[in-house]
């Protein structure tokens, strides 16, 4: 049976970036994320994970190498393009905008979504998923705690029912039951058909989830595959996982 | 200080302290969307009143409607600059170069106001310039009632468009987190524009309801920007509500000071708050967590 849309979701191909003049920090990276499956990046700090995200969601334009969504070259189209072709890209940090609402922010999230009436049952789907969302919509976002500002940024990148999403250590500071709820959610998401580029610090937890793992080294995916693979890999354990493979 | 005096000090202050926050609100946008520190904004606001004497000499209209001139050529004038000079400069050292940028840009319009309208002080004439009205037994000037009655609408269309329109939530979010603006689909470059053009534009009021009240001449932006960037630095630098509460504290105490000890001593209220502010509280009093980002 041929499919009309291509598998990969996602593809970044020989991809060269960097800052400025500085060094390259990319090298020739590939990498591709097919639909249904999360792609969970992983490489000791500084490795260039962001850079990777970076460059997917077009806010830094590559210096060779193309990016491709569902399909398209989209290597000159900008932040907003992408957007609109379904790309949502959760930040490294914190990324609320602190002085609005937390209503406000979300609401944000769909800047790009002109049908009210869609914008209306999204608002309703994550402020169900989200507690805290619904409990703190008319309080300043820049006052919630560090784990609740995570998870407003989380509920405003679901704003555009996207196809692809670019997670950039979504559970950092978060508590055990808000990071399984957004690990909950990006396994709902690739059940639904959504590409999940994924990096986590806690690379364990990443790759129980994931479906593909990839080490990220000197610019370049070092090493890839099936994540429960690379979880029993005793050299990668050793490296990047802290520790031994338990048994 | 008698119950008179007082309270015409404090009607005084309330109307000048509303001016005062229009002149200063065009700061906070500049340096909110763009970090610069924008030091043509009173040399702008000059030009304003200058246009607005030109207008009602030349027409014999009243000088509040050649706003719907200023206003539009200011907001354009505003994506321009920022567009043709201000983007040109390094990310990185923006907001110091943007000081020496402008101070360049505040020397060609005074200079050019010099050439135009040669150095002679003006003033606009109506027919209400040295009319008064009394209130709770207070003699206050008509045009300074008109002043603020004109820096409210003015600062009350700015909060319309920052809080209620899809325009100010995006230039908002732009000021508040740029990488995340972008990453919700705005435009921030195209946005922190109109920021610039509204910045310029409430210049384009200030000035008008300046010069209704003022003599004005060419080198009379000097006398402006430091009590502008004190207002701005005391009500914490890229909050436009705190920039309000620092004119208006500061217009009152202006008031009240112009009695015991004339308009000239009166006037280094601005510096001792910049100074207080400065050693006691840098980031501000009214804008605190964003202005700590910086
Ligand atoms: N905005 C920037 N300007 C200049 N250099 C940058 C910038 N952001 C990152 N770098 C450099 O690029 C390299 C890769 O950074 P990147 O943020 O992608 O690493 P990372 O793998 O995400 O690290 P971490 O695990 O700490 O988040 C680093 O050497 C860093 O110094
Ligand atoms: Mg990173």
């Amino acid at each position: 049976m041929a499919s009309e849309s291509p598998p990969n979701l996602l593809e970044l191909d020989r991809i060269e970036a960097g800052y400025g003049h500085a060094a390259l920090v990319l090298r020739g990276l590939t990498i591709t994320v097919p639909r249904s499956t999360i792609v969970c990046l992983v490489g000791p700090n500084g490795a260039g994970k962001s850079t990777v995200l970076k460059v997917a969601s077009g806010m830094l334009h590559p210096r060779g190498g193309t990016v491709r969504l569902d399909g398209h070259d989209v290597t000159r189209h900008g932040p907003q393009q992408r957007l609109r072709a379904g790309l949502a890209h959760v930040l490294q940090g914190h990324s609320v905008f602190p002085e609005m609402t937390v209503g406000e922010n979300v609401r944000l999230g769909a800047y790009t979504v002109p049908d009210r009436a869609t914008v209306a049952t999204r608002v309703q789907f994550v402020q169900h998923l989200f507690p805290v969302v619904s409990e703190q919509w008319d309080v300043l976002a820049g006052l919630l705690s560090g784990g609740q500002q995570k998870q407003v940024e989380f509920a405003r990148s679901l704003m555009i029912d996207p196809k692809v999403v670019l997670l950039d250590e979504p559970s950092m500071g978060l508590d055990p039951k808000a990071t399984a709820t957004v690990f909950e959610q990006i396994e709902r998401m690739r059940d639904t058909g959504t590409a999940v580029l994924l990096v986590e610090q806690n690379a364990r937890r990443a790759l129980q989830t994931a479906d593909i793992g990839c080490v990220l080294d000197l610019g370049r995916v070092h090493m890839s595959g099936p994540a429960p693979e690379l979880l029993d890999d005793p050299e990668l354990s050793q490296l990047y996982l802290g520790g031994h493979v338990a048994g | 200080m008698s119950g008179g005096l007082f309270l015409q000090s404090l009607i005084l202050g309330v109307l000048l302290g509303g001016l005062y926050a229009l002149m200063a609100a065009g700061l906070t946008l500049y340096f909110g969307v763009m970090r610069v520190v924008m030091i043509a904004h009173a040399a702008f606001l000059v030009l304003a009143g200058y246009l607005a004497w030109f207008f009602t000499t030349r027409t014999g209209l009243d000088p509040i409607l050649s706003l719907a001139v200023t206003v539009p050529a200011f907001f354009v004038l505003g994506v321009g600059i920022r567009r043709l000079l201000i983007t040109r400069l390094k990310p990185a050292t923006m907001t110091m170069m943007s000081v020496l940028l402008t101070f360049a840009l505040a020397l060609v319009i005074e200079g050019l106001l010099g050439f135009t309208f040669t150095g002679v002080q003006r003033r606009i004439r109506t027919g209400y310039s040295s009319a008064n009205f009394e209130i709770f037994g207070a003699q206050v000037a008509v045009v300074k009632l008109i002043a603020f009655v004109l820096a409210v609408v003015a600062l009350g269309s700015l909060w319309f468009v920052l809080k209620k329109t899809s325009l100010g939530q995006a230039l908002r979010a732009t000021i508040q987190h740029r990488e995340a603006a972008e990453l919700v689909g705005i435009d921030t470059d195209k946005v922190a524009g109109y920021g610039f053009g509204i910045g310029l534009a409430t210049a384009a009021v200030g000035g008008t309801a300046l010069a209704l009240d003022a003599t004005i001449y060419p080198s009379l932006h000097w006398h402006w920007i430091g009590p502008m960037m004190a207002i701005i630095v005391v009500g914490g630098l890229g909050s436009i509500p705190g920039a309000a509460m620092a004119a208006m504290a500061l217009g009152i105490i202006h008031a009240f000071l112009q009695v015991p000890l004339g308009a000239t001593w009166a006037q280094t209220v601005f510096y001792v708050a910049l100074f207080g502010t400065l050693m006691v509280r840098p980031q501000g009093f009214f804008g605190g967590r964003l202005a700590q980002r910086f």
